[in-house]
């Protein structure tokens, strides 16, 4: 029996049709293949939106209940307000990866590449992570989420013939299944409890008071944690990001590690009244992902890896504005601001997120490498990724006037206005605000980092010359993401009333009044417009001076093409070199020299490791650590090295810990069928003895 | 009354005059006669009249970053009390946007130093990523024990907070000029972090990073750069006299006096080396570390 309304039939049929699109690109040529997904996803996500727009526009939760079993009971799917921003997000950036996916496959095809079963599963990862947001019986959504994980595992190891690229999706595999057994663990506890599966009957379980809260929250946090990617759960993201084909890490890092979130949220709707220490343990974890997820960013040359360590630092960002502590000490603006700035921020680190690794690919597939170390001077040859990356960057650090600024703004105020109810919590409040400035100074300087030496300068190698031709799909994608940065964060009053219905899931609005923070968007939407308006005013104020000063190049305004070599002013000459005429581009500033003062404060946290190898140093018959002493130089090569500390203290003697353990059951598996057949009988009679009750 | 239009006039005039004293205390204390008072302003002028020479590496982006980087000086000064405490736009929330809109400027004129492949300024851009990055949590740590104790949400709100704290406000006060004067040692680029007259390109920070820059965008970088050290020390006035502050000429004597202070300080002290700077900086953490206590303690500890 099913019970539904015609709503969330259209919603299905959505992801009947990204499903469809999924199958049918088996069958069609190898070029062919990413323009039917992108037309079938991007048909399903229309009719997926549907319905959560108009949830969203005020209409009731739409629902779908399947009356399966008597084992399963009703397995209801819901569209509720949270549900429908995470469809709207999902979808909205899955179809955008796979339209960019239609330029960034075509080196790939007619290269013997397993295209088809590729994008399969790229659409069983879009159909799963929608329905993953949407079921509300936890064995479904432990179904979907498993189906979720499986498929990115063979999306990510996309180019398996690199043992690498191998290691990191088995790494990636494991890190997913200890997290599910976590939820498992959670989910059983509380069906235990309630005696049922239907998310509805939890909230009452949860606070009956036979189970503890905290502990219930943890496991959870622990088992969600594991996908979000917060410290210390965060270590297969920088294998598993460099890894992936660059569409599927914009769709992993923009929108697949926040179903984490929202099964967060979806827990915290469970609770009545959080407790602060859950408030406190969400707040602590956060900020530490924060510091340390941006502070390894920096010390990354690989330009994926980076980004992926970017993830960390937003998931942290995230975490610390979802503002429990608001709601366990019952002050609504906190709570309100809190939460509308981490749903917010969901949306803003899925956009420019994606965007980010969106233009990595074209760097990858103009240069055939990611190693900052070797690139350089892209700007000129790639413009349109150059200027990509740069609305990426500025808004991923938190500068208005984009999308990233209006996120922490809200994450900002929401802690403001807690500074005043009580001690301890204004002490931890002005030391978050510190951090969470802190995180943002440094994401500033990552940024610089990677858009500086990777697009300005003078190329650091030889690259080959044919220009990767970007396409129209690939363009168009990354356009709709840059106007979806700058439109959220020139027009944050309308965002924040559509957000904050959203956040009042969460939090009692009650008789609060939003006038007032609808005001204060407006006069920063307004302070936007200003900083805009001086700078058009000022730019046209140096044109009309360099045209007074007769020195204006006006034959290069006709081919105004964006960042290209474009100049104001008809002299031009070599970089001042401080009067040194023998200036090459071997002596630029590396990416390594540029954060090499900043890896030396951070080292207590930091694994940095620098090795100078003298290969000839042995025909001059010298040890090589006397080699760099010795009278005359000899040839040598420097190299170094960064470790997540918490990887290698945290993670590593854990899981060599349970190796050794494990390893005591080793004699079980001998190799021998028979007795494994023996084993499978000793097991089916065991489990007759015990339901027949003997 | 015209308290806006006169404050943004301050704004747009007051920064040559500051660097006009700091330059000329330097030379009183160099035994030199010094530049004209206005000097800086006849040097924008000049350079505004004149062409640009822009180097074959840099790109579209060595051009626009000067007049972001004004323009978010600008923005960001619109922002801060000045005479009468009052800024000229003021809204709830208005001190992230001031601190974040500067950090857009810094962020542009950062990769315009990388945008020229030059060593030099990339060495410089560097320095300038890292040091600004250690005075953030350090403000913002003072903006948070500010919001404690304060009854609003404003800059201006924020930095009048005298009224709530009675007797103990001078000592709150006191720390928290020390932090923005740390602070404005380090964005306005003065000894001892960082020595605007300095030859050596290695040493240096901020000016490292203009080198290639002349002409209209030079004009502007360094009327930004003045404008910066105008509006940080406008801060400090009104969190040190917050009384005194009544009038524009009032103003105009406060301001003369932080800069004097400056030029005494830049002409008696060395600078610090440079990888003792960020301990310098750090300082600024520690001190804000002790404010947030303090007023803890005072707020919650019954002391008042």
């Amino acid at each position: 029996m099913i019970v539904y309304q015609s709503m969330t039939l259209v919603y299905l049929c959505g992801i009947a049709a990204i499903i469809l699109g999924g199958v049918l690109a088996v069958f069609v040529p190898d070029t062919a293949k990413a323009k039917v997904v992108a037309l079938f996803t991007g048909i399903g996500s229309m009719l997926a939106v549907y319905p959560c727009i108009r949830v969203l526009a005020g209409a009731k939760p739409f629902f779908f209940i399947l009356c399966a079993s008597r084992t399963f009971g009703d397995v209801p799917l819901v569209i509720d307000r949270l549900s429908a921003f995470f469809v709207i997000v999902i979808s909205t950036v899955s179809f955008l990866g796979t339209l960019y996916a239609v330029g960034y496959i075509r080196p790939y095809c007619n290269q013997n590449k397993d295209l088809a079963s590729h994008f399969l599963f790229l659409s069983l990862l879009i159909a799963s992570m929608l329905l993953t947001v949407t079921f509300h019986h936890a064995l479904a959504f432990l179904t979907a989420w498993e189906i979720m994980s499986l498929s990115s595992f063979f999306l990510l190891t996309f180019e398996h013939e690199k043992s690498e690229v191998y290691d990191a999706g088995l790494n990636y595999l494991v890190s997913m299944h200890v997290g599910v057994v976590f939820l498992i663990i959670g989910f059983i506890l509380l069906s235990q409890s309630s005696g049922s599966f239907d998310f509805s009957s939890f909230k009452a379980a949860l606070n009956k008071g036979q189970l503890s809260v905290f502990t219930v929250f943890v496991i959870f946090f622990i088992g969600f944690g594991m996908k979000a990617g917060f410290v210390p759960l965060h270590t297969w993201l920088p294998r598993a990001h460099p890894a992936a084909p660059s569409h599927i890490s914009g769709i992993m890092s923009g929108i697949m590690i926040k179903t984490g979130i929202y099964g967060i949220f979806r827990v915290i709707t469970f609770i009545d009244s959080p407790l602060p220490e859950i408030g406190y343990f969400v707040l602590i974890i956060s900020l530490v992902s924060g510091l340390l997820g941006v502070a390894y960013a920096i010390a990354q040359h690989n330009l994926k890896k980076l980004l992926a360590y970017h993830s960390v630092e937003n998931i942290g960002i995230i975490g610390i504005g979802a503002g429990l502590l608001g709601l366990s000490y019952h002050n609504t603006p906190m709570a309100l601001l809190g939460f509308s700035g981490a749903i917010l921020h969901v949306l803003n680190h899925a956009v420019f997120k994606s965007l980010l690794f969106y233009a990595a690919g074209i760097v990858y597939h103009q240069t055939h490498t990611v190693d900052i170390e070797r690139l350089g001077g892209l700007g000129k040859h790639i413009p349109f990724a150059a200027a990509a990356f740069l609305t990426g960057a500025v808004a991923i650090s938190g500068l208005p006037p984009l999308n990233g600024f209006i996120s922490e703004f809200f994450i900002y105020m929401g802690m403001f206005k807690g500074l005043q109810s009580g001690m301890f919590l204004s002490v931890s409040l002005s030391l978050t605000i510190s951090g969470l400035a802190f995180i943002g100074a440094m994401a500033m300087l990552c940024f610089t980092k990677a858009f500086g030496v990777v697009f300005l300068g003078s190329p650091r190698s030889h690259y080959p010359n044919t220009v990767f031709n970007a396409g129209i799909s690939i363009k168009a994608a990354m356009t709709i993401q840059c106007l979806m940065i700058v439109g959220i964060g020139l027009f944050p009053a309308q965002v924040f009333s559509v957000i904050v219905r959203i956040a009042s899931q969460f939090v009692e609005i009650g008789n609060y009044s939003l006038g007032p923070t609808l005001q204060m968007l407006g006069n920063l939407s307004k302070g936007f417009f200003i900083f805009l308006t001086i700078t058009a005013l000022l730019w046209m104020l140096r044109v009309f001076m360099l045209r007074k000063a007769g020195v204006y190049a006006e034959d290069n305004l006709c081919k105004l093409s964006f960042l290209k070599k474009l100049s104001l002013s008809k002299y031009r000459y070599k970089t001042w070199d401080c009067g040194y005429q023998a200036g090459n581009v071997r002596m630029q500033y590396t990416a390594s020299s540029y954060a090499a003062p900043f890896i030396g404060i951070i080292k207590p946290v930091l694994d940095y490791k620098e090795q100078i190898v003298y290969p000839s140093a042995s025909a001059y018959r010298e040890t090589p650590k006397k080699a760099g002493t010795c009278l005359f130089p000899v040839s040598g090569s420097f190299e170094s090295r960064t470790q997540d500390r918490i990887e290698t203290c945290i993670i590593a003697p854990v899981i060599s810990l349970i190796i050794r353990f494990l390893n005591l059951f080793s004699w079980i598996q001998s190799g021998n069928i028979q007795q494994y057949i023996l084993y499978g009988l000793i097991f089916l009679t065991a489990v007759t003895l015990w339901i027949m009750g003997v | 009354m015209y308290l806006k239009e006169i404050n943004m006039i301050m704004l747009l005039i007051l920064p040559f005059l500051f660097i006009g004293i700091i330059n000329r205390t330097k030379s009183f204390w160099g035994g030199r006669k010094g530049p004209p008072l206005l000097q800086s302003l006849f040097d924008v002028i000049k350079l505004f009249q004149k062409g640009e020479v822009i180097s074959h590496t840099a790109s579209f982006v060595f051009q626009i970053s000067p007049v972001i980087s004004f323009a978010s000086v600008i923005c960001a000064g619109l922002f801060v009390p000045m005479v009468h405490q009052k800024s000229v736009l003021s809204f709830e929330g208005d001190f992230l946007l001031f601190s974040y809109i500067l950090a857009t400027g810094k962020f542009f004129s950062i990769i315009s130093a990388m945008d020229t492949g030059s060593s030099f300024e990339d060495m410089g851009a560097s320095r300038e990523a890292l040091f600004s990055s250690l005075v953030e949590p350090a403000f913002f740590m003072m903006l948070g024990t500010l919001g404690i104790i304060a009854g609003g949400l404003s800059f201006s709100d924020m930095i009048s907070f005298s009224r709530q704290l009675g007797q103990y406000a001078l000592l709150i006060s006191m720390l928290c000029v020390i932090i923005m004067f740390v602070m404005l040692l380090t964005e306005g680029c003065r000894v001892p972090v960082d020595d605007p007259n300095t030859h050596l390109e290695l040493t240096m920070i901020h000016e490292v990073m203009v080198l290639d820059n002349s002409g209209p965008g030079f004009a502007l970088i360094q009327y930004g750069a003045a404008m910066k050290m105008l509006i940080i020390s406008s801060v400090i006035i009104n969190l040190m006299l917050p009384a005194a502050v009544t009038g524009p000429l009032a103003f105009i004597a406060m301001m003369a006096v932080t800069a004097l202070i400056i030029g005494t300080i830049e002409s008696l002290t060395a600078r610090v080396r440079m990888t003792h700077i960020p301990k310098f900086i750090l300082f600024m953490s520690s001190v804000s570390f002790i404010l947030l206590s303090i007023t803890v303690v005072l707020v919650y500890g019954r002391i008042r």
